[in-house]
């Protein structure tokens, strides 16, 4: 147990800070998100405390890696002269089943096959230490 | 209707000043904004000896507020340096309003400068980004905007030729003002046709990126009417923060703004039918269709169409941004300035040839960072007192 301040409970502190757990937790390849043992709110992006109730009592829960994409923006490059021509780049908010709102994008996937509604389904992207969300569409839309 | 606010009426813009407008090579933030401020004295007749309260924010200084009272040779009894992105100016006239009435300083000085244009070329962000938004690749501010754009497309049904209205609308405002960046004719079909940027916002519904600085100083009410112009009197204001990212944002078709009109509009002790003209932060043509309805103009929803037939636009029913806006007029990357000293303008019957005729009431609004921070302020000519 590290030390995390003069004041905080020991029984509730986390052992470490909420985005290197964030980063150990992921590592299995499928998304975990906290969720406050008071209020049962799931959380991201990842906190110390429930920012609805404040309380320091957070747990680290696998989360169904279900959600649905809430709006899209789509980068239309500039094609430079001379320089190869880049494709569009299209960044999603994903409204995750469990509550939670979060960035992300789908990797692979041309923005026109992307609609506001579309189900999505998680996976794990990055390195060590700097893993993100990325969503791709799920299959069995409802 | 509840006991007006002690600080309705408590306080005026007395002096306004711009410099460095579209662009300012080989100057700096400090050499433009310093212009300005001198402007806004020599308007207000009153000296730099007289600034004993600094209000001020940037994106290019750590500490905005300290290097602009060392470049002024300012030696200010009161200093507010808090910074909520392009809306900080309409804050800090609340701010100003405070410190004014409890004798904290009795000249207030609320300022910004910027020269990204002629500097860097292209919009500089401020130095910290939501690090779970960034690695996957937004663009900031406009990524943000765009999703905004899209959900309420998406929800009520908005449409691009709806956004591009409120384009052309504050080009035909700043075809009237000398001033503007940008006074070429343009039309629904060219916004439409401009180059797409960020989908669904296309080139036309992006702000310009110019230089620019713009300066306000304000007294209390009973000395702002023995100096040289008509006083735009501070009615009210009102801040409102929920979140900093774009993706913790509760309801990306509904803004904070909804809560600092509500408190402008109860300090003031008016509602929307008692006000002229609007000054809003245009950053993104979806910006005034969100603010006209969050401020309470037309129901959530249904600003596209309250804006697609010329009604914001002059001859219209409701002026806003009569100055062409941050689309047309200027955009130094900070915006919330200029909606002061356009209010001003209008007020004192000194806007040329986009005065508006009935001009004894302006509504301010500023938005800070990407839709994160709003804030409210109302004046008024002393009709409205
Ligand atoms: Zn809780």
């Amino acid at each position: 147990m590290s030390h995390t301040g003069q004041d905080t409970d020991p029984a509730v502190a986390p052992a470490s800070g909420p985005d290197h757990e964030f980063q150990t937790h992921v590592a299995d390849g499928k998304l975990w998100l906290q969720h406050c043992k008071d209020c049962d709110t799931a959380i991201f992006m990842p906190r110390v405390l429930c920012p609805s109730c404040a309380s320091l009592a957070l747990e680290w829960r696998p989360a169904s890696g279900l959600g649905t994409i809430y709006s899209q923006a789509t980068l239309r490059p500039r094609a430079k002269p001379g320089a190869p021509e880049r494709p569009p780049h299209s960044v999603v908010l994903v409204d995750l089943d469990e509550g939670p709102r979060m960035m992300s994008h789908l990797p692979g996937v041309s923005p026109e096959d992307i609609h506001i509604g579309m189900r999505v389904r998680a996976r794990i992207d990055g390195d060590t230490g700097s893993h993100l969300v990325a969503f791709f569409p799920e299959e069995s839309q409802p | 209707m509840t006991s007006p606010s002690p600080l309705r009426g408590k306080s005026a813009i007395v002096g306004v000043g711009t410099a460095g407008l579209g662009e300012a090579p080989g100057f700096n933030a400090m050499d433009i904004q310093a212009l300005a401020v001198r402007a806004a004295l020599d308007d207000a007749g009153l000296s730099l000896t007289d600034v004993d309260g600094l209000f001020c924010a940037n994106m290019s200084h750590t500490f905005p507020a300290i290097s602009t009272v060392e470049y002024l040779g300012l030696n200010p009894r009161w200093i507010d340096g808090t910074n909520t992105g392009g809306s900080s100016f309409v804050a800090h006239a609340l701010s100003a309003t405070m410190a004014l009435e409890a004798g904290l300083c009795d000249v207030a000085l609320i300022c910004y400068g910027a020269t990204m244009r002629s500097g860097a070329g292209r919009m500089v962000p401020p130095a910290e980004q939501p690090a779970y938004e960034v690695p996957h690749g937004p663009r900031y501010p406009m990524t943000a905007y765009a999703l905004a754009a899209a959900r309420h497309m998406a929800q009520f049904g908005t449409t691009r030729e709806q956004l591009a209205a409120v384009a052309v609308a504050a080009r035909d405002w700043a075809r009237l003002n000398p001033d503007a960046f940008e006074r070429d004719p343009l039309s629904v079909e060219e916004v439409l046709a401009s180059r797409m940027v960020m989908e669904p916002l296309s080139l036309r519904d992006c702000c310009l990126l110019t230089d620019g600085a713009g300066a306000i100083v304000m007294t209390r009410a009973d000395r702002a009417r023995d100096l040289a112009h008509k006083p735009a009197y501070f009615l009210g204001g009102g801040v409102a923060s929920y979140n900093r990212a774009i993706s913790e944002m509760p309801d990306l078709t509904s803004t904070a703004a909804k809560d600092s009109g509500k408190r402008a509009f109860t300090m003031a002790g008016l509602s929307q039918g008692d006000i002229d003209i609007l000054q809003l932060y245009d950053a993104f043509t979806i910006n005034v269709i969100l603010f006209l309805e969050d401020l309470g103009f037309c129901p959530k929803g249904e600003g596209g169409a309250f804006v697609q037939d010329g009604r914001i636009a002059p001859g219209g029913a409701l002026p806003v941004n009569t100055n062409g806006g941050g689309l047309s007029f200027c955009h130094p990357g900070m915006y919330g300035v200029f909606t002061l000293i356009e209010a001003t303008r209008q007020l004192r019957g000194a806007a040329e040839a986009r005065q508006v005729d009935k001009a004894d009431t302006v509504l301010c609004h500023g938005n800070g960072i990407t839709l994160s921070h709003q804030a409210t302020a109302i004046f008024g000519s002393d009709n409205a007192l």
